[in-house]
């Protein structure tokens, strides 16, 4: 027989009730103030399904009628310091912490509404309206809710989505000499998702003072809890990841309130995260003004059941029984509150002329149509704040260094200059400089900044996005091969692509991406792609692609300077090459639209980046053809040097976009694209594209080779070009 | 069945035409022969004739659109046709086939089919096969080539494509551009100067007729081998011939006319001289076809006489003085404007006393004629006054040798030295 010895779990998980005598003990101004946002909540969210009724809200309106003790009971106790960030059913937690930040923590419930809450509520609807005048411009609604200076990070519309962005503010707020906390809030429905188990490993490994705070409605729209999930006690994921973990009463506030202290005290220590789960009822349909029940998915007993337990009626019904407050008082409150709602309506809204009865949002409140594409990126006007310098053209004294040697010296250079900058990916730590080497000395030189993950591409990456809406750190993440965009892509495109645009354009987001392309190396059909396209066809990235170490410190430097995020291409063939560098300079930059004529002359605009610059011009010598080779160096639509490209195209009238990788994912099809319409004029033949096949390189050495471009590749374009110039050459 | 009209190939090259006017409307009846419409080609405007009895049924064209040649334009019904058969050539015209032509195709059009077999040939080493099977006039060029051509005013129907599928691009408009600067083809001088455009001038667009004269005679003067020969014509018994039948006749004779009969009859005593250039054999004529240049507002037109050997002056001179007034009022038809191995160019009425012509395509002979002057001439060793017409033959060395032009000058020569044989 084996030995079998009982094991327990690291960290302790219990399930927390109140009791009258914690009724008794609690601080009636705490009481009151929980009271008074529980109303101005429900008077909020009843007015939004109002406006929905009426066809109003455009999109989904998602009510938490029903859920508030959740909220309020666990941001009541927050500062504005400490932070929060919430799913697409969030305007309670949302509203909680900026009412909690205006007014300082307390309300006084005789004259509930001041001004600041006035102008909370309005501008709150009015984002859920789409409206200019909103905390998001407009652009954010109902889903993305953010207003960073009281400390509500912005709601997030995929499920689980904005939690891997909270441990990054959780990161930061750690490492930034303060016991701040950061509560990030899903539902039931996010608890099986890869984001947040992911995250909650993460953040558990580096003890981030990080709250899961899970409202368990039972409900992922229709889906019961119970069907998709054994433990449906959802604080037990906490125990697995030895997080400690409490289940509580969501209709009780003064119990999450209690449970949010017992698990503040912990994350204020620096112990690391906790989870918390709160049993709620959400009184609606997923969104809309209907119950569930008429959806079928749930009897009207049990919403009944529920709505006997309603955290509005249990607060007052406590504060009246323990002589705090009359019956009368309650009225009071909630007439402020319906009043205050009624007002914030009325001051966005006005009769509809077209339709007797009926009202319509005031037009002049409407964004400008302008305003749809501003603030994807923002203004590169920080790249100034650095001397540009076109590295071998202006320098005299140059030295020979190895490429990826040049990688890590330019990075120990920031590092030492910008105390923000911290390096976080697999293997980044050890092996000499991670994978490649390309983060070599940099751990022994800048300790606690380089930073060895978990392999959870979808949470790390997540969490520098975290870091970088916050602003007091400028992470470089590095993938160790490009294919895992595609396990971190909602972190990557849906959330840091699009952060700055969605809160309304001026969040900054300083995040590098560093990531390697492999084709060559034998890795196969999961780890060779050119990330390229993929990048410069989603909003908000910038991308730099260098060919030559000279360009990439000027191009790394730019990245570490802007305050948007930039992903940073490099190659294996270029790793170990000897090249030309200014000596002692690693301070330059390469601003925007500064491509590189590598060639010139008159038949042909050869237009490349990376490595491909290279196999390009062993093309044009074995060819012969006079051509313009144009190395991007910048990839993405805002930043690529149109002025070189029109300028030699005027001149050629003949187009070739070399690049090596797969076809369906390549870059150049928007830059064709592009060129068409803005210089058909000027074509003299077809826009000719060098890529490799459809298929995903092979292992096998033969078919890699069969899959990719080279310079044989951009021969033969080159001479189907010089077929299409006719004239019988 | 319903018969389906093209537009016709009214002249070899012309590649495209415009209906002026519709002379019948749908359901109107229609024998053989019926001028059916007036179709303006670059060249000139003719009538098109039914060559079927039976209906209009439908008018495909507008007036004043101008289509390709082999575009379906009317669909006729003739006597016991269903309305299947209409339907049914109505289908077809979709399909926008090149021209089985309804209408009689002149035997010059070789080129045309030349250009199908150019066309087929590149594509059969290209991968775009899609435009092979259709020789439709489109002539693809590069977006390059469209700017450059507007901006430097060239004609790009002469240019030549080379590159794929015979695409017109860059480097072909380049060389059609450094010609034009080098001077080679006066056709083509350079466009005017801003300069030139300040200055008190206007700006005329090119009629199609204007193009044609421009592109056909620049094609002429450039590519065929021209030589010249030149004779005093003593024409005094010519014009006292003349008179005398002037006397008596309703019809007067003129000297021209006497002078297509001379070219006529030299053409039968010369056979070898009536012929013409066919790219790679010599077309050669029997009877004596001889184009007359007349003079019109917009420009030269050349109807030919046919059988002019066979007319006798009176016949002739009707003849000639019809086909240039109909010219004149742009009523030829197409077909009175095709073939003919020769041509006669007459200045003499502007008191010009001689020149010399530029061939009229695909014709191997041209004859200037000047106006008859006195001069001082030697007859027999002594000094005296004769009338005398300087007439200069234009030849295609092509077909045309020199001993060959001269003997058949020295015919033309003597039959107008000796009119009694004109009569005959």
């Amino acid at each position: 027989m084996p030995k079998r010895t009982k094991l327990h779990p690291e960290s302790s998980w219990v399930k927390l009730e109140t009791t009258a005598a914690d009724w008794k003990r609690a601080k009636p101004e705490l009481l009151k103030t929980m009271l008074g946002q529980l109303h101005l909540i429900r008077a909020f969210e009843e007015t939004v399904l109002d406006l929905a009724g009426e066809g109003l809200v455009h999109g989904p309106a998602h009510s938490s009628i029903g859920q508030e003790g959740g909220a309020v009971g666990s941001i009541v106790g927050l500062t504005t310091t400490d932070a929060i960030n919430g799913s697409h059913r969030g305007h309670h937690q949302f509203l909680a912490k900026a009412i909690g930040h205006v007014t300082g923590g307390e309300l006084s419930l005789p004259n509930l509404v001041t001004d600041e809450i006035q102008t909370v509520l309005q501008k709150t609807l009015a984002e859920i309206l789409g409206l200019a005048q909103g905390y998001c411009r407009g652009r954010g609604g109902s889903m993305h809710l953010q207003w960073f200076e009281a400390g509500a990070l912005g709601t997030n519309a995929i499920v689980g989505g904005g939690v891997p962005l909270a441990s990054g503010n959780a990161w930061a707020q750690k490492h930034s000499d303060t016991n701040d906390i950061t509560v990030t809030y899903f539902g039931d429905g996010a608890t099986n998702i890869g984001s947040v188990l992911e995250t909650l490993n993460l953040a558990a490994a580096w003890d981030l003072p990080l709250c899961f705070f899970i409202e368990n409605n039972l409900y992922a729209v229709s889906t019961h809890v119970e069907e998709v999930t054994r433990e449906h006690r959802l604080s037990g994921r906490g125990v697995g990841f030895g997080v400690p973990a409490w289940r509580v009463d969501g209709m009780d506030p003064l119990a999450v309130h209690l449970a949010m202290q017992e698990a503040s005290e912990y994350l204020r220590q620096g112990k690391g995260p906790a989870v918390i789960e709160a049993e709620v009822y959400r009184y609606f349909h997923q969104n809309g003004p209907y119950p569930g029940s008429a959806f079928g998915y749930r009897d009207k007993t049990e919403e009944a059941s529920w709505r006997e337990r309603d955290p509005l009626l249990r607060v007052a019904n406590e504060l009246i029984a323990l002589g705090h407050l009359i019956q009368d008082d309650v009225d009071s409150v909630r007439e402020q509150a319906v009043s205050a709602m009624s007002q914030a309506a009325n001051s966005l809204l006005e009769a509809d002329p077209q339709h007797k009865d009926k009202r319509r949002i005031r037009p002049e409140l409407w964004p400008d149509n302008n305003f749809v594409d501003v603030g994807i990126r923002g203004n590169a006007s920080e790249l100034s704040e650095r001397a540009s310098l076109e590295p071998l053209k202006q320098t005299s004294t140059t030295e020979t260094r190895k490429f990826v040697d040049v990688i890590a010296s330019v990075m120990d250079r920031r590092m030492d200059e910008d105390e923000r900058i911290v390096v976080l990916g697999e293997d980044v730590h050890r092996l000499n400089g991670g994978t490649n080497g390309a983060t070599k000395g940099l751990v022994k030189r800048h300790a606690g900044r380089v930073l060895g993950t978990p392999i959870s591409e979808n949470a790390f990456v997540g969490l520098g996005g975290g870091m970088a809406l916050d602003g007091r750190f400028r992470p470089v993440v590095e993938f160790m091969y490009p294919d895992f965009l595609w396990v971190a892509a909602d972190q990557v495109f849906n959330q840091i692509g699009k952060a700055r645009h969605m809160f309304g354009g001026d969040n900054d987001i300083p995040l590098v991406l560093r990531t390697k392309v492999a084709m060559g190396s034998g890795y196969g059909s999961q780890h060779l792609m050119d990330p390229a396209g993929i990048f410069a066809t989603s909003p908000g990235w910038r991308i730099v692609a260098p060919s030559t170490a000279a360009d990439y410190i000027g191009l790394m430097n730019a990245a570490l300077t802007l305050n948007d995020p930039v992903l940073v291409i490099e190659h294996v063939d270029l790793y170990q090459k000897m090249e030309e560098v200014p000596a002692g300079n690693l301070d330059y930059v390469l601003p925007l639209h500064q491509a590189a004529l590598r060639r010139t002359g008159d038949d042909a605009t050869v237009i490349s980046y990376l490595s491909m610059v290279h196999h390009a011009a062993e093309a044009l010598d074995q060819t012969g053809l006079s051509a313009d080779l144009i190395d991007l160096r910048w990839l993405d639509r805002a930043s690529i040097d149109w002025d070189t490209i029109e300028r030699s195209i005027k001149k050629t009238n003949a187009v070739v976009i070399v690049e090596q990788g797969a076809q369906g994912t390549s870059y150049g099809g928007w830059l064709a694209d592009e060129i068409q319409r803005r210089l058909f004029d000027w074509l003299d033949q077809p826009i000719m594209r060098v890529t490799g096949t459809e298929a995903s390189p092979s292992i096998s050495q033969v078919l890699e080779r069969a899959a990719i471009a080279r310079t044989e590749e951009v021969v033969a374009a080159l001479t189907r070009l010089k077929e299409n110039m006719g004239g019988g050459c | 069945m319903a018969i389906l009209i093209r537009m016709p190939e009214v002249l070899a090259n012309v590649t495209e035409a415009t209906i002026q006017t519709w002379l019948v409307a749908a359901g109107d009846s229609v024998a053989a022969g019926t001028p059916f419409a007036e179709i303006e080609t670059e060249k000139a405007m003719v009538e098109l004739n039914s060559e079927h009895a039976g209906t209009i049924e439908t008018l495909l064209i507008d007036p004043g659109q101008t289509v390709a040649v082999g575009t379906p334009i009317a669909v006729v019904r003739e006597p016991g046709d269903s309305d299947e058969d209409v339907a049914g050539v109505h289908s077809s015209s979709d399909a926008q086939t090149p021209p089985s032509s309804s209408e009689p195709q002149p035997e010059t059009s070789f080129k045309k089919s030349k250009f199908v077999t150019e066309v087929t040939h590149e594509e059969s080493h290209t991968s775009e096969k899609s435009h092979a099977s259709e020789p439709s006039s489109r002539r693809f060029m590069s977006p390059i080539v469209r700017r450059l051509a507007r901006e430097h005013n060239v004609d790009l129907s002469e240019v030549v494509g080379t590159g794929p599928a015979g695409r017109i691009v860059r480097r072909d408009i380049d060389a059609n551009l450094s010609l034009r600067g080098s001077g080679n083809q006066t056709s083509k001088a350079a466009p005017p100067s801003d300069r030139m455009l300040h200055t008190e001038s206007t700006r005329i667009p090119l009629t199609g007729m204007r193009r044609a004269i421009a592109r056909r005679l620049t094609e002429s003067k450039t590519t065929v081998p021209h030589f010249y020969l030149t004779a005093h014509c003593r024409v005094d018994s010519l014009l006292e011939i003349r008179g005398k039948i002037n006397e008596n006749a309703e019809r007067k004779i003129s000297v021209n006319d006497m002078v297509v009969k001379a070219v006529a009859l030299a053409l039968q005593r010369v056979p070898a001289a009536n012929a013409i250039w066919g790219g790679d054999h010599i077309q050669s004529f029997e009877s004596s076809d001889i184009a007359i240049a007349v003079s019109t507002e917009g420009g030269l037109v050349t109807p030919v006489i046919r059988h002019v050997e066979t007319l006798n002056l009176t016949a002739l001179s009707e003849s000639i003085a019809d086909m240039a007034a109909r010219g004149r009022a742009g009523r030829l038809h197409h077909h009175e404007l095709e073939g003919g191995s020769f041509s006669v160019s007459n200045l003499g009425m502007y008191g010009v006393d001689e020149f010399s012509a530029i061939l009229n395509p695909p014709q191997s002979g041209i004859l200037a004629v000047g106006a008859a002057v006195e001069k001082p001439i030697v007859v027999d060793g002594e000094l005296t006054v004769g009338r005398v017409m300087t007439v200069t033959l234009s030849a295609d060395h092509r077909v045309v040798d020199g001993a060959v032009g001269a003997e058949w000058l020295r015919t033309f020569q003597n039959l107008i030295e000796s009119p009694l044989k004109l009569l005959i």
